[in-house]
């Protein structure tokens, strides 16, 4: 899938090209909004990544011009530090697909790009399995062979996130910035320990159904669902 | 008080000390002016009565039956002449004596004049009764009250009228002046005055109103600047750090030290965050147009945390008496707010502790929430700062804040007037919020 990348600092370009491309997404450049403007006039794209501080333009007026003229197709999410809910309902009613506040995590980013992709192909893709439990995502329930297995509402939102990019190494950070997002308050270290608690949590829920050791501690790292072959 | 009823109030005060004084001086002058008059008439008199005796003679006046003395009273009794013989001649005098009337002793006023004639001394009195010059007084007391009345209410009216009209731009620069709400006022029209003082405030006022705008757009603009500036490289190390996370093989060691700068750039991240947000509160870059149930936002707040309670096996109690409102409010800063707090709450709580939300309204007083937590106590000299950017209180508590939580609570419970008290004891710590802005839906149960 192609990605044009709409932002004028070059090293954070680059990283996020770095991310993309080992998801195997093949991404493209834009500085300024000219720039932008013409690629998406010459090129399809299915995502735009866009950043609305540009040095010769707003990304939100580029945004409603794009929506308005060409690439209907292309998904827009805005990368910005205008982080406010007043920015965030401005990006979206221009037509922006999703919005991420700066900072933002990278796999956040994917998975957003993920759930996207699948909106757009109708794969609404409620269920998603493990050995022999099924998740189901607009239930927002975790069933073992017909059995219920009762999660709250972070442990759900956890073992999802974790069964996404399963297989990959989720620090305990990326996690809690998945679960709490960017709310407000004297964060510390209480809430990434926290996710301590919620793993242990879930092993002992999905313990009592399959014995084997879905969620792998990295040690002073973090998490990791076994891709399946594994377990 | 205004200019305006300030002036009214000199004005009327002025008149009113002016018609006391002239009231209380009126008898005196009135009976001087009277007197004066009665003396001059008095004199005339005596002047006709000699020019008489010199034409007709004493003789004609001093009869047989009385040779030496002759008294003329007129109709009413009201004046009198006397005429007699005197031992020695006296020098004129007026005075006010008593004189027999009908064996009544009446005040009369007197003019005595002694002249010679043909080796006699005689001793001429005129006289008019006090009571016929008193009735003068009244006529002219009266007269003198209406016309000070008169004249005290028609210039009183005037001056008013006056200055209710000099002064009305005054009001209106005041209304505008009141009308401004915000760091981002309306251009204002210049004033309809010909007065040059009221012309040359108005023009700096609104020169004034100008600057501030400009500012704090200047002002605006920087922090969204800074804030884009200063997030970029964040984000790019942020990346930078999760990109190299993911590559294969790299040496454990290498891994821990990139998690430790993770964290590290997190709590760049959320101190850079948090402060942006206060400096866009204080710039009232938040709109205020919801209609926040606090019941529910506490509610939404204590579901937000309750994994977090679950884990301390901490006990929520609620005594919200009514359904508290909060008007023109914006609601995820109130979510903020009490999210906030309550957090606090929980993470500064012991184990199997309490947590108690209260609300209530006495008579006369904004509605009260109380957030209570059976933590440790807050040393009293802590309490005093608790609310100050970068304040932490490391000794308290065992996990450091970034210092930031409760500045941002402070912030927000400005924009939305809400006081702020905070309590500790043994017991544990009690934040108390008054909502000026609430309002009880349906009254208190």
């Amino acid at each position: 899938m192609n990605v044009l990348i709409v932002e004028d600092d070059n090293a954070l370009a680059q990283e996020l090209a770095l991310f993309l491309q080992h998801e195997h997404y093949h991404c493209d450049f834009a500085r300024t909004g000219a720039e932008a403007s013409e690629k998406l006039y010459v090129n399809e794209y299915d995502f735009v990544l866009l950043d609305l501080g540009l040095p010769d333009q707003d990304g939100l007026q580029l945004l409603a011009e794009a929506r308005k003229q060409h690439n209907l197709q292309a998904s827009i999410i805005i990368l910005s530090a205008r982080g406010s809910v007043d920015d965030r309902i401005s990006g979206l009613q221009l037509g922006a697909d999703d919005y991420l506040p700066k900072p933002y995590s990278l796999m956040e980013l994917g998975s957003r790009m993920q759930a996207i992709t699948r909106r757009k192909h109708g794969v609404t893709q409620d269920t998603l399995s493990f050995g022999g439990f099924v998740i189901n995502l607009s239930e927002r329930s975790l069933r073992h062979s017909g059995a219920e297995v009762v999660l709250t509402r972070r442990e759900f939102d956890l073992l999802h996130y974790l069964l996404l990019h399963r297989g990959r190494v989720l620090t305990r950070m990326q996690l809690s910035e998945h679960i709490w997002g960017n709310m407000i308050s004297d964060r510390d270290d209480h809430d990434s320990n926290f996710i301590d608690v919620h793993v242990k949590n879930i092993r002992k829920k999905l313990g009592a159904f399959d014995t084997r050791d879905w969620v792998e501690t990295v040690r002073g790292i973090g998490y990791r669902f076994k891709p399946t072959q594994e377990v | 008080m205004k200019l305006q009823q300030k002036l009214v109030l000199l004005t009327t005060l002025s008149k009113a000390l002016m018609a006391a004084v002239l009231l209380l001086a009126l008898p005196w002058i009135v009976e001087t002016l009277a007197l004066r008059h009665t003396d001059e008439s008095l004199r005339s008199e005596r002047q006709r009565v000699m020019r008489r005796i010199e034409q007709t003679g004493i003789e004609s006046f001093l009869t047989e039956p009385y040779p030496d003395q002759k008294v003329h009273y007129d109709l009413l009794q009201d004046e009198f002449i006397d005429l007699r013989h005197a031992v020695r001649s006296q020098p004129d005098t007026v005075a006010t004596l008593p004189r027999q009337q009908h064996g009544e002793l009446v005040d009369f006023r007197v003019l005595r004049h002694t002249f010679q004639l043909k080796g006699q001394a005689y001793t001429v009195e005129i006289g008019k009764s006090i009571a016929s010059v008193e009735d003068v007084y009244a006529l002219l007391r009266s007269l003198a009250a209406y016309a000070l009345a008169f004249a005290v209410l028609t210039t009183l009216l005037i001056e008013l009228g006056v200055i209710n009209f000099l002064l009305r731009p005054v009001d209106q620069i005041v209304e505008r002046l009141r009308a401004v709400q915000g760091p981002m006022p309306p251009p204002l029209p210049p004033l309809h005055t010909s007065t040059s003082d009221f012309k040359y405030l108005d023009a700096t006022i609104r020169r004034m109103l100008q600057k501030i705008r400009l500012v704090f757009e200047q002002e605006r603009e920087f922090i969204a600047n800074a804030s884009h500036e200063l997030l970029t490289p964040v984000s790019i190390l942020q990346n930078r750090f999760e990109n190299m996370l993911q590559a294969e093989n790299l040496p454990e060691e290498a891994e821990q030290q990139i998690v430790t700068s993770q964290r590290t750039l997190h709590r760049l991240t959320a101190t850079l965050r948090t402060l942006l947000m206060i400096s866009r509160i204080e710039n009232e870059q938040y709109a205020r147009n919801d209609t926040v149930a606090v019941r529910q936002v506490l509610r939404e707040v204590v579901d937000e945390l309750e994994d977090r309670i679950a884990d301390e096996n901490l006990t929520v109690e609620w005594a919200l008496t009514g359904e508290p409102t909060i008007m023109a409010a914006n609601g995820s800063l109130l979510f903020t707010f009490f999210y906030n707090l309550l957090s606090n709450a929980v993470k500064y709580n012991h184990t199997g502790g309490q947590i108690r939300i209260t609300g209530q309204q006495l008579t006369g007083q904004p509605y009260m929430v109380q957030l209570f937590n059976t933590g440790r106590p807050i040393p009293a000299e802590h309490l005093p700062h608790l609310f100050e950017r970068f304040r932490r209180a490391s000794n308290v508590h065992t996990t450091e804040g970034y210092g930031l939580g409760l500045a941002l609570v402070r912030t927000i419970a400005q924009f939305h007037a809400f006081r702020l008290q905070v309590a500790s004891n043994e017991q544990g710590t009690t934040f108390t919020i008054w909502l000026p802005t609430a309002t009880l839906r349906h009254g208190a149960v």
